[in-house]
């Protein structure tokens, strides 16, 4: 773009390399540090939610978007994690430092066991046997449910107290994600992973054992998510086999595409559009002057209104938050010349 | 006399960069049939998508000229449209329905408004058809298959029928007979031709008139004798002329064969 | 007895809504996770039409298959061509999109109670001896409706000049295109069909077991059937749907009644593992993406 080169190894890895970057950065990050402090208790538990919805997002994201792996089956993954910390506090009343990696590590054998499938299916196929694992799972927590005499879910005691100690962790947590995200994907391991997505045959023909990618990838993934769905157990205090049911990972799928395939910025752009979202059409209906009358149904009112977002963004903006973003940034940098017929 | 089809200085781009065809002016009298010459990669098929419509897959685009059939303009419509003014296309590859019987092939397509066409004349051209009607049309030799694609796009009732690759991958005595079939189309039913092809003696031996194209670009046009007595399809199309090798076209510098033309 | 009575009734619901995964799958590619909202936007619009033309209830019954056929082509012609020349996962996700926007407009529509379309209709849901069991009066209505409109669609598909094109725009769409097939007009009829036989079996559920918001998931179980018979074969959906149902029905009865919503995904999962292209579908479907 400009004159910007880089001359040694060091600048080439960097995360961030020019000063202007790291300068926006560390605004960015004063900004998140000291946003606890000025929000209201609404705006503090969206930032929450936010931050919480993002480590799923960013972990669908390494798996479809990169690695080209559709999988269905991510709200049963989120309710492994929570499953394995409901079980494994209520019945031996463990603590968060073990049902951390114990969900962890039941969040990869999972992804291996999800990932098999991969092997031998693509596409449609590959979806709907993640889809089948997901009921199947989701069947299993039930029964637990019912055998154990939970009938309305396991409740467990939440390690944080406050709203704001949840914030800081949630964000410790999910900036660890983001750089083990981005770490990976700059890695041997993200390369193989982009590489099967592109061609399989090629990757294949390149010596990069597409079977191996293919399963770190589900691996990877699943042991995110499953740590989310941890820390989303604990964050509610509950754990029931109803709040993850497919709803659950349309959402997630919805907020990689809405935000925009293969780009982990379009993770996190897509996390916050989906989960401010219902709050959005709260907030417009109360000023339409509808939501009294539509209270009992608002829950309707969501489906509907986000069903339609998704197809709008899927028909007119595929490429998600992320392309409207570059072709925004595009304007700006080419001014005064016109974008015109670029190549894509 | 207004020929059938007229492509006028046709240029089609592919991903908005790449240049398959430029200047490529032709024309097809009524009731003609002229054959379109050139070897792998000329931009053969290029020409043929880019007259029946079907370019806007690989990202192609008519970038500049005009293709007029009957005095209307006809670049960059919807293929349908083309279809039923009376163009149809037999594609290189897959041109049959592989899952459907032969007669299922025919009945498939859509005759154009107004023509009634019957299976029967088909099977009248193609006599060797006629005994295979029920058989799957993935079950079918080359020869076979191109009398059936032929035979398909016939059933739409068109006035100018494109025919990609005429004699690719098939015997000579197969390629004879279609030869004839194509030329007893034209007697009988008046169907203006425009036939692809790499092999230069099917070609000439077929044609009313003939262009020769290399490199996206049209170099020569004319009778097929007077093409058979040019020294340069001599060489590179017939194989035949000085020398020893056989060379291709691209092997001779272009001001040498312009010395050749002129000198 | 009665388990087999049971069985056919169940495997005639999953096979008519089938009919449409299969019908819109072999025509255009797209594989519609949609069909279980379309089902049940079918049921309501017999409940509709029973409410509007009560005294006449087979009126009522023509109007909602009519509805149910205009609905299916309007969602292809409002949305679904605009994703043809999208990916694959691009026009799935489309559908679940489009089933989440109609269960959330159904909600605002009609509301969540249970309705009752048969009592509306003025008929009622008489048993009826089979042999050594029974079976309700919408139960035999299922299987006779199934039987018909498989006849009907193999019939059309197999000997009908609009039947042959929708096959052949189903295996080479650019061929078809250039055959003068409008691809267009056979996918907005592959929609509609589909859309109708899957009202129909919405409806008829309706009328067996009441109008409520469960109805969806019975469309969602309907699809492994599909699947296991393979995606793009009729006679596929039909074996398909009477091995998920009798696998169902069976262990139900044998075993343990809560399994009844995950059977099916067993059956799918151990028929992906197995023979991932299904009982009679054609296999090169598998490396499509």
């Amino acid at each position: 773009m400009s004159g910007y080169f880089r001359t040694s190894y060091l600048q080439d890895t960097a995360l961030l390399d020019t000063r202007a970057q790291k300068a926006w950065f560390g605004a960015f990050a004063i900004a998140l540090c000291t946003y606890p402090f000025l929000a209201g208790p609404l705006w503090l538990d969206l930032g929450n939610q936010v931050l919480l919805a993002s480590i799923g997002a960013v972990a669908l994201m390494l798996l479809t978007g990169y690695a080209g792996q559709i999988s269905l089956g991510h709200a049963g993954l989120l309710a492994a994690g929570a499953f394995t910390t409901g079980i494994l506090s209520k019945e031996f009343g463990a603590s968060p430092w073990l049902t951390l990696p114990a969900s962890a590590a039941v969040g990869a054998v999972l992804g291996l066991i999800f990932g098999l499938p991969s092997l031998r299916l693509r596409g449609l196929y590959l979806a709907v046997s993640t889809l089948a694992l997901h009921f199947i799972v989701i069947f299993l927590g039930g029964e637990y449910e019912t055998r154990r005499g939970f009938s309305t879910g396991i409740v467990i005691e939440p390690p944080i107290g406050s709203a704001r100690g949840w914030y800081f962790a949630l964000l410790a947590a999910a900036a660890i994600t983001l750089l083990i995200a981005l770490n990976l994907l700059r890695s041997r391991t993200g390369r193989a992973w982009r590489a099967i997505h592109g061609r399989e045959a090629v990757a294949e023909a390149l010596g990069i054992s597409v079977q191996r990618a293919k399963l770190s990838a589900f691996v990877v993934s699943s042991s995110l998510t499953a740590l989310a769905g941890c820390l989303f157990a604990y964050y509610r205090g509950f754990v029931s086999a109803e709040a993850f049911s497919l709803y659950l990972t349309i959402q997630y799928v919805a907020m990689i595409i809405i935000g925009g395939m293969g780009s982990i910025l379009g993770a996190v752009l897509g996390t916050v559009f989906v989960v401010l979202f219902p709050y959005a059409i709260d907030g417009g209906m109360a000023l339409v002057g509808l939501s009294e009358r539509l209270s009992s149904v608002v829950f309707a009112v969501n489906y509907s209104a986000f069903g339609l977002v998704m197809i709008l963004f899927l028909v007119f903006e595929p490429q998600g938050l992320v392309g409207l973003w570059r072709r925004v940034q595009n304007w700006f940098l080419l001014w005064p010349f016109k974008q015109g017929r670029l190549l894509k | 006399m207004t020929p059938l089809l007229r492509l006028e200085k046709v240029e089609v781009t592919y991903h908005h960069v790449i240049t398959a065809i430029q200047g490529v002016t032709l024309e097809v009298a009524e009731g003609s049939i002229v054959a379109l010459l050139g070897t792998n990669g000329a931009g053969k098929t290029t020409t043929l998508r880019a007259i029946s419509g079907f370019i806007g897959l690989d990202d192609a685009r008519i970038s500049d000229g005009s293709i007029t059939y009957r005095g209307q303009r006809v670049d960059n419509r919807p293929p349908q449209r083309i279809t039923s003014l009376g163009i149809a296309l037999v594609p290189e590859r897959s041109k049959v329905f592989e899952g459907l019987t032969v007669d299922e092939n025919l009945e498939a397509a859509v005759p154009r408004r107004g023509a009634r066409f019957g299976k029967a004349l088909v099977y009248e051209h193609f006599p060797a058809l006629a005994h295979l009607r029920r058989r799957e049309a993935g079950y079918l030799s080359g020869g076979e298959r191109q009398m059936l694609g032929i035979g398909s796009a016939l059933m739409c009732a068109p006035e100018l029928l494109l025919v990609d690759e005429l004699s690719l991958g098939l015997a000579p005595l197969a390629v004879e007979e279609l030869g004839r079939a194509l030329r007893g189309i034209r007697e009988r039913l008046g169907t203006s031709l425009l036939v692809v092809e790499q092999n230069a003696h099917v070609a000439l031996d077929l044609a009313d008139y003939a262009y020769v194209i290399e490199n996206g670009r049209i170099v020569l046009d004319g009778t097929p004798e007077r093409l058979r007595a040019h020294q340069d399809v001599r060489e590179f199309y017939l194989g035949a002329g000085g020398g020893e090798r056989r060379r291709s076209y691209r092997d001779v510098k272009q001001y040498r064969r312009s010395r050749r033309w002129y000198g | 007895m009665q388990l087999a009575v049971n069985i056919a009734v169940l495997a005639s619901i999953y096979a008519l809504i089938c009919c449409g995964y299969v019908l819109i799958y072999r025509v255009s590619r797209v594989l519609s996770l949609a069909h279980g909202e379309l089902m049940m936007l079918g049921a309501y619009g017999l409940y509709t039409t029973a409410s509007l033309f009560t005294g006449h209830p087979l009126l009522a019954l023509v109007a909602a298959a009519a509805l149910a056929l205009i609905a299916g082509v309007a969602v292809y012609l409002a949305m679904m061509w605009r994703m043809t020349g999208e990916s694959v996962l691009a026009a799935v996700l489309a559908t679940i999109a489009l089933g989440i926007l109609l269960r959330g407009a159904m909600i605002l529509v009609f509301g969540t109670q249970t309705q009752y379309p048969l009592r509306d209709l003025g008929w009622s849901n008489a048993s009826v001896p089979v042999f050594a069991a029974r079976i309700s009066a919408a139960g035999l209505a299922l299987v006779l409706a199934t039987a018909t409109v498989y006849a009907g669609l193999f019939t059309f598909l197999r000997w009908t000049r609009w039947g042959i094109r929708m096959r052949a725009a189903g295996q080479h769409p650019l061929l078809a295109a250039q055959r003068g097939i409008g691809l267009h007009g056979v996918y907005a009829l592959a929609w509609g069909l589909a859309t109708f036989t899957g009202g129909m079996a919405g409806m008829l559920i309706a009328c067996d077991a009441g109008l409520e918001g469960t109805l969806v998931i019975i469309g969602l179980k309907a699809f492994p059937a599909a699947l296991v018979g393979g995606l793009d074969s009729l006679l596929g959906a039909l074996i398909g749907s009477i091995v998920v149902a009798a696998a169902e029905v069976l262990l139900i009865h044998h075993v343990d009644p809560l399994l009844s919503d995950v059977v099916p995904f067993a059956v799918l999962l151990a028929m992906l593992a197995v023979r991932p292209w299904g009982l009679f579908g054609t296999r090169e479907e598998l490396d499509r993406v």
